[in-house]
C-alpha cells in the first residue's frame, strides 16, 4: 500500500522529472551530441576507494557464470567509445553503488548524466553546465528565472573564507600540520584528500551555501582523479565540481590522457584498497588502452536526482524517486 | 571508542570537551573524493547547535546514556510531561529535548528517553504510531481523474498530514515517525 501512495502523492513531481529528463536530452541532441546507451552490467567496476560496486552472477546457456558488476559510473564505457572515434557523447542512465544510505542524499540505484566534449577544456563544461539549466528552467517553468552563477579557484575559497593560502598546503605533511594546528584529530596516514575535505567540508562548505549557484574549479594536484594537470597553474588539476545551493551535482575534468599516469592511478587505488580492506578488482586494460588513445577531451558526471531536487524542491532524493530502496525494503 | 556508523540521531558525542546530542545526520559517499559523514549536534549545555563533519570510519566519543521507558501524558508550558514507567514519577521534559518529534505524541504513547546523569537528552519514538482520523474532507467524485490523489488530514492529536483520498473521518491510521508519512490503514496490516 505505501509504495503506491508514495507514487500517487509524487506524481506531480515525478512528472516533472520526466520534463527535465526529456529537456537534458533535447539540450544535447539539439548540439548535436550522440546518445550512448552502455552496458550496465560490466566485468571490470570502477575501483575508487570509497566506493562499493554491486556484484552480479551472468549466466551463460550452459549455465557456466561469470563475475560481473553494475556500473558505478559510464565512464569507462564512454572513454572507449571516445577512444574508437566518436565525438561528442552523452548518456543519461541509472548506475549503482553499494553501502550508500536509503534516502536523504544518496540511493544506492541513482541516475547519472554523464557527458564529454572532444577538443576542448573543462570551461567548455562550465558553459554546458549554465546553458543546460536555462535551458531546463525554459523547458519546465516557461520562463527564465534570473540566475546569477559564480565560478571560482578553489585557492580563491580558501583565502575568502578561512584567509588559508592553499599553495602553501600542497603536500600531505603540510595539509597534515594545518589539521593539527586547526584542532582536527588526524592520522599521519590519512591521504592528503581526507585531509584536505576535513577542512573543506567543516570550515568552507557550510558557507558556500549562500552562493547558490556556484562552480568551484582547480582542485590541488593530489587530488587530480582523472583529471590532467594544468598547464598554467601546475600545482592545480583542471577539475570542478558544481554545487547548486550547497549540494554538490557534478564533477568535471579536463581528461588525462595519458595511459602510464593512468595506470598508476589506478595501481594507487588498488593499493588504498587493499589497505583499507576492501575488495580489490583487476585493472581494465582495455580502459587503461583507451585512455591513451583518447582525444583531447573533457568529461562530466552530473545527478540528475540531485537536479530534480533542486527544480522540484526535494530535500530528500527519495521524493523524486518512483520507488526508493527505503520503500522497497522497509 | 565508538565508529562513525554508529552514529544516530540521540546519541551523545562528545567533542573538544563538549557534549553534543546528534539531532541529525547523514552519509555523503562522493564518487572521487572520500566518504564523510555530516552530523548536526546540539551542545547540551550550552544548548548551541553545530555542524561537524567526520571521516567515515573515525573513531568518535560516543558517550552511553541511560535509557527508559516513559508514557507521555500531557503538554505543559515549555514543556511535555512523561510518566516514568518503573517509579510512576511524572518526568517533565523541555521542548529543546522533545523539538521536532513533539508533533507526533499522543496521550498514552510510550516513548524511549534517553539520559545523561539524569538529564533527558533525547527521545525515540516507535517508528510507527496508530492515530484517529478527527477531520478529513471526503473525496469529491473527479478527485483522481483531476490528479488530486492525496488530501490534507488531521488527527487527533492534531498533526497533519497527506493521505490518500479514500481515508475518513474515524480511520486508524499508521503514520511512520521518521518520515511522517502516511502508512496506510491499521485494519491493512
Amino acid at each position: 500500500m505505501s509504495q503506491i501512495f508514495h507514487i500517487q502523492k509524487q506524481k506531480n513531481i515525478l512528472s516533472l522529472r520526466a520534463d527535465i529528463v526529456r529537456a537534458i536530452r533535447e539540450f544535447f541532441w539539439e548540439k548535436g551530441f550522440l546518445e550512448v546507451e552502455v552496458p550496465l552490467i560490466v566485468r571490470h567496476p570502477g575501483q575508487e576507494p570509497n566506493l562499493s560496486p554491486m556484484e552480479v552472477i551472468v549466466k551463460d546457456e550452459r549455465n557456466k557464470e561469470y563475475q560481473g558488476y553494475l556500473h558505478t559510473s559510464p565512464e569507462y564505457a564512454l572513454k572507449k567509445v571516445l577512444a574508437a572515434g566518436y565525438t561528442n557523447v552523452f548518456s543519461l542512465g541509472k548506475c549503482f553503488r553499494n553501502n550508500e544510505s536509503f534516502g536523504g542524499d544518496h540511493n544506492p540505484e541513482f541516475t547519472m548524466l554523464e557527458w564529454y566534449r572532444k577538443e576542448v577544456d573543462f570551461h567548455a563544461l562550465m558553459d554546458d553546465c549554465e546553458k543546460m539549466y536555462i535551458h531546463i528552467e525554459k523547458k519546465v517553468h516557461k520562463k527564465i528565472k534570473e540566475v546569477s552563477w559564480k565560478r571560482l579557484h578553489m585557492r580563491d575559497l580558501w583565502k575568502q573564507y578561512i584567509g588559508v593560502n592553499l599553495d602553501m598546503y600542497q603536500t600531505t605533511e603540510a595539509i597534515f600540520a594545518l589539521c593539527k594546528q586547526k584542532g582536527y584529530t588526524v592520522d599521519e596516514k590519512e591521504t592528503y584528500e581526507a585531509m584536505f575535505y576535513r577542512i573543506f567540508l567543516n570550515e568552507i562548505e557550510p558557507k558556500i551555501r549562500e552562493t547558490p549557484f556556484l562552480i568551484i574549479h582547480h582542485y590541488p594536484k593530489q587530488m587530480a582523479s582523472l583529471a590532467r594537470i594544468s598547464k598554467e597553474d601546475p600545482l592545480y588539476a583542471e577539475r570542478f565540481e558544481l554545487y547548486i545551493d550547497g549540494v554538490e551535482i557534478a564533477n568535471a575534468f579536463s581528461e588525462l590522457t595519458d595511459k602510464e599516469e593512468q595506470k598508476q592511478r589506478l595501481k594507487k587505488e588498488q593499493q588504498q584498497r587493499k589497505e583499507e580492506q576492501k575488495e580489490t578488482y583487476e585493472v581494465d586494460n582495455d580502459f587503461i588502452d583507451a585512455v591513451g588513445q583518447l582525444p583531447a577531451c573533457a568529461g562530466i558526471a552530473l545527478g540528475v536526482d540531485r537536479l530534480v531536487q533542486h527544480y522540484t524542491s526535494c530535500k530528500n532524493i527519495d521524493d523524486v524517486l518512483v520507488l526508493p530502496m527505503s520503500k522497497i525494503f522497509n | 571508542m565508538a565508529e562513525t556508523a554508529e552514529i544516530k540521531k540521540g546519541a551523545v558525542i562528545r567533542h573538544s570537551n563538549h557534549l553534543y546530542v546528534v539531532k541529525d545526520f547523514k552519509f555523503v559517499n562522493p564518487g572521487k573524493g572520500v566518504a564523510f559523514t555530516k552530523t548536526k549536534m546540539k551542545d547540551i549545555a550550552a544548548g548551541k547547535t553545530i555542524e561537524i563533519t567526520y571521516k567515515s570510519g573515525e573513531n568518535v566519543d560516543i558517550v552511553e546514556v541511560y535509557k527508559k521507558t516513559m508514557q507521555y501524558l500531557y503538554k505543559g508550558i515549555g514543556t511535555y510531561s512523561f510518566m516514568d514507567k518503573e517509579t510512576y514519577e511524572t518526568v517533565e521534559i523541555s521542548e529543546d529535548v522533545i523539538a521536532d518529534e513533539g508533533k507526533y505524541l499522543k496521550e498514552g504513547l510510550d516513548v524511549i528517553v534517553s539520559t545523561h546523569e539524569e538529564n533527558p537528552v533525547a527521545i525515540q519514538l516507535p517508528k510507527k504510531v496508530i492515530y484517529a482520523v478527527k477531520v478529513a474532507p471526503p473525496a469529491v467524485k473527479g478527485d483522481t481523474a483531476s490528479g488530486n490523489v492525496t488530501k490534507e488530514i488531521e488527527l487527533d492529536n492534531g498533526l497533519s498530514i497527506h493521505a490518500p483520498i479514500f481515508v475518513k473521518e474515524g480511520d486508524q491510521i499508521i503514520v511512520n515517525t521518521e518520515t511522517g508519512e502516511y502508512g496506510g490503514r491499521s485494519t491493512d496490516n
